[in-house]
């Protein structure tokens, strides 16, 4: 099948598959025993009837559940994600405003990982059993392992508040402000405005959130891509390629790597789904105004049209970023290409 | 490795970029936890956007700096009283001025009580005993009230009841009829925007990330030391105090007991520590189908006997006080903390035989299984289980998802329950709730039909009271009742912990906004 039909057929299969985890958002978002009247009216206001009345009325919380639902598909079919019950703004203008800086610190965190873990596992599986491949080996275990929060405490106490050699928490210095608001990601509208210096301060901000919260994904592919690696360097056309004159650098790189690369892309591709939507302690340590916080907020108020708008994000995130990842394969193996021609 | 070098490379270069922040003004920053949603005065209700309100509007009254016990004026220059309660006349002064230059008249205070009652939010109840509010001529206000309250003046003080500029909020589509529930639009333009007299202004709020306040140019007081305030949100308190270790915020907002230690080396940092207003309590239901056991009188009585109060104030940490009954320490009328029910286990086991449960009984405590400013609900709740355990009443914990929880409470469906009270306002008439048909009154189901003759005449009276020579002796006489009867056990009030640099100075707590920022400086 021509790539162009196969990624069409790729983007309407996500149509059913996103009505269906809406639906599943819908319901278990209501299954919940509680009652976002409660969560959102103060202690006074609930004990009103007339006043809790009008807010379930405003809502639509006093209709059926199933014409709730489907209220909620034909307004998400017309592109309207509905208002938020906490903070009263339309979800698509909230999910604008928070999505920005989490996709900013994701693809930070995932450059972060892609390029320590896929250099560390090079290093390890070419140096196997080596002092360096066990250093490498600790290390991938502890960025697996750690707790996000901890590490995050961890790195800010030592390079933010005794090295003084990273700023700490939120995404530009308290007395700088944003740039004029292009993308949302403070790095890019700096670059963007010409501004250098607030360039200087968002990117220094960025890098210590983006080690912690590419930590995990570091150590994932650290080992992903040193078993992947050490399958291939035993094959046969390794040593064909070392026969024929190659540098060693070249023989690993080219011929080695490449090949090793397509189990650790399914790994990254998955990895940045989790980052965009996984991203709640970092973004809460590190102060970063982002969607995972957005979702944690949303989810403790029961701000069912924010916590359905979340849903259906994260839903789009992960089809885009699987179908990303097979366009990859198409790009990295021959062998798809030939078979699909 | 030539891609990292060049990582590497701009990392290096962009390091002195943020060291080198210009900071030619004077800019305040604070941290805080975050917890309002937006900052519209008229729909205020959390502690946090309390503070901002209150550096950005004023009110008819208002506190001093440090204390709740004394009305004080602010823009009303002063007030009369009618002989029967029901009257309030406000003068106001001549001299203030909106952010945008406006002279404040008597119609922009009646816009914004109507305002405030009719958008029929969080705070509105405040208003409920509001008949009308009137413009005599353009500096005088006429407050009717429908009963006399004597604790009108201190919830006129809650920033619900901020003036904003009517002119200005109406063209950006404010509403203040009756039927402005529907029809007011200005909610969201508050949020970048501000009509008050205070002397900042909102210059922006990034929901979730932080909220700036720039100097009101035209402010009628006197001037403040900061240029610029920026409250910005850490919702982690671990972050916020590595923050302030580092010199990045003034203020932490939201330090909890257990960082205190970490601070007392550090001579950078001063730590302000008191009693909250927090109330942590057990109810016992008065309606026996849902109560059972503890709806006999001699069983709440025993279980008052039976609390270790003293290793609740140890367990809760600094700054922790236990109130004698259910009027906090820090109101007007309280009894004094020397006057709380000690512990007596030999007293508590007769009670019970008394009661007919010499060998006591199995029971149920319900909770939210939440930590509230600090306090950990499954660790009270575990002191509980093990002191009553002393007198043979065996406790099983029944921890409960908090909104579910909230639900079982708010609907009166706790037998034994464990929560917490904050007070609406800053009077101790807030603590008639906990009296027959008040709000948690009726939540353990202590109603006029089973409660005695004798607390119903004293809430009565103590309702319309404005004396506060005689409110005091009434508070007092109901605490005493409280002591012997009553579906109520009062355990503790956990304390608040602010920690700040220390050059940082005119830092005042208050319970109604916390800390004023307007009245903080820098030691040059």
């Amino acid at each position: 099948m021509p790539l162009h039909l196969y990624m069409l057929r790729r983007i309407l299969l996500a149509v059913p598959l996103i009505i269906g985890i809406s639906l599943v958002a819908f319901i278990i978002g209501n299954l919940v025993p509680s009652d976002p009247t409660a969560a959102n009216l103060g202690e006074r206001a609930a004990a009103d009837p007339d006043i809790v009345a009008a807010f379930r009325a405003k809502w639509g919380l006093d209709q059926p559940l199933h014409t709730q639902y489907l209220t909620y598909l034909g307004n998400l079919l017309q592109g309207d994600l509905g208002t938020s019950i906490r903070t009263r703004r339309p979800i698509a203008d909230d999910l604008a405003r928070y999505l920005p800086a989490t996709i900013e610190l994701a693809t930070a965190g995932i450059a972060v990982a892609l390029i320590a873990g896929v250099a560390f596992g090079v290093i390890s599986a070419v140096w196997r059993n080596h002092p360096i491949d066990f250093i490498v080996r600790i290390l991938s275990l502890i960025g697996v392992s750690a707790p996000v929060f901890w590490l995050a405490l961890v790195a800010l106490l030592v390079l933010y508040l005794r090295l003084r050699v990273l700023p700490g928490p939120g995404r530009l210095d308290a007395v700088l402000s944003a740039p004029p608001t292009v993308t949302g990601m403070y790095t890019v509208d700096s670059l963007l405005a010409g501004r250098w210096d607030l360039f200087g301060n968002a990117f220094s901000h960025l890098i210590l959130p983006a080690l912690v919260l590419g930590a995990y994904s570091a150590g994932l592919i650290t080992r992903m891509t040193r078993s992947s690696m050490l399958e291939v360097l035993s094959l046969d056309y390794m040593n064909t390629a070392r026969s024929k004159g190659l540098k060693e650098r070249s023989v690993i790189i080219r011929h080695g790597l490449r090949n090793a690369l397509m189990p650790v892309v399914t790994v990254i591709g998955l990895s940045y789904g989790n980052l965009l939507s996984g991203a709640v302690l970092t973004e809460t340590i590190f102060a970063w105004g982002g969607i995972g916080r957005y979702a944690y907020d949303a989810a403790r108020s029961l701000d069912f049209p924010a916590i359905m708008g979340v849903s259906m994000l994260v839903a789009l995130v992960f089809v885009v970023t699987n179908l990303i990842v097979d366009m990859l394969y198409y790009v990295l193996d021959p062998r798809i290409r030939t078979k699909e021609a | 490795m030539r891609r990292f070098a060049i990582l590497l490379l701009i990392v290096a270069l962009s390091l002195p970029a943020w060291g080198a922040a210009a900071q030619s003004e004077k800019v305040l920053v604070v941290g805080l936890s975050e917890d309002y949603n937006g900052l519209d005065p008229h729909r205020a209700y959390e502690p946090g956007g309390s503070m901002i309100h209150t550096a950005v509007y004023d009110t008819l009254v208002t506190f001093p700096p440090d204390s709740v016990s004394e009305v004080i004026p602010n823009l009303a220059a002063s007030w009369d009283i009618s002989e029967d309660g029901l009257v309030y006349i406000f003068t106001l002064r001549d001299d203030v001025v909106f952010s945008n230059g406006d002279p404040l008249t008597a119609s922009d205070v009646v816009f914004s009580f109507n305002r405030m009652k009719n958008l029929k939010d969080n705070p509105a109840f405040l208003a409920d005993g509001i008949v009308s509010v009137d413009a005599l001529d353009d500096l005088t206000v006429v407050l009717t009230l429908a009963a006399p309250d004597p604790a009108i003046l201190a919830k006129l003080i809650f920033d619900a009841f901020s003036v904003v500029n009517a002119k200005v909020v109406m063209e950006q589509g404010g509403a203040d009829a009756e039927d402005a529930a529907e029809t007011d639009t200005a909610e969201l333009w508050f949020n970048d925007n501000s009509a008050g007299t205070g002397p900042y202004v909102v210059e922006s709020y990034e929901p979730a990330v932080q909220t700036v306040l720039a100097r009101n140019a035209n402010y009628w007081g006197e001037a403040t030391y900061f240029d610029r305030i920026v409250i910005q949100n850490m919702p982690e308190a671990a972050t916020q105090k590595l923050a302030l270790e580092a010199g990045d915020i003034h203020i932490a907002m939201d330090i909890t007991a257990d960082q205190l230690p970490a601070f007392e080396a550090n001579e950078a940092i001063e730590v302000f520590s008191t009693q909250s207003d927090t109330l942590i309590f057990l109810l016992m239901n008065q309606d026996p189908e849902t109560g059972g056991v503890m709806s006999n009188p001699t069983v709440q009585k025993a279980v008052r006997y039976a609390i270790d109060y003293e290793g609740l104030r140890i367990l809760s940490g600094v700054g922790t006080k236990i109130p004698p009954a259910m009027v906090p320490l820090g109101f007007a009328g309280a009894l004094d903390e020397s006057e709380g029910i000690a512990r007596d286990v030999e007293m508590a086991k007769q009670l019970l035989a008394e009661a007919g449960y010499p060998d006591g009984f199995e029971i149920n405590l319900q909770y939210p299984d939440f930590t509230y400013i600090g306090t950990e609900f499954g660790v009270v709740a575990q002191k509980v289980q093990a002191d009553l355990a002393e007198v043979g009443i065996k406790v099983s914990l029944t921890p409960e998802e908090l909104q579910t929880s909230l639900d079982l409470y708010r609907g009166g469906k706790h037998g034994f329950g464990l929560w917490l009270w904050n007070p609406d306002y800053q009077d101790t008439l807030d603590y008639v709730e906990f009296l027959p048909a008040g709000v948690v009154g009726a939540r353990a189901n202590w109603t006029d039909a089973n409660a005695d003759a004798k607390i119903l005449e004293l809430r009565d009276k103590v309702k319309v009271e404005t004396d506060p020579e005689v409110r005091k002796e009434l508070f007092h006489e109901i605490q005493l009742y409280e002591q012997e009867s009553g579906p109520f056990v009062p355990l503790f009030q956990p304390g608040v912990h602010f920690a700040y640099r220390t050059e940082l100075q005119g830092f005042h707590y208050n319970g109604q906004w916390r800390v004023d920022l307007t009245l903080l400086s820098l030691a040059e």
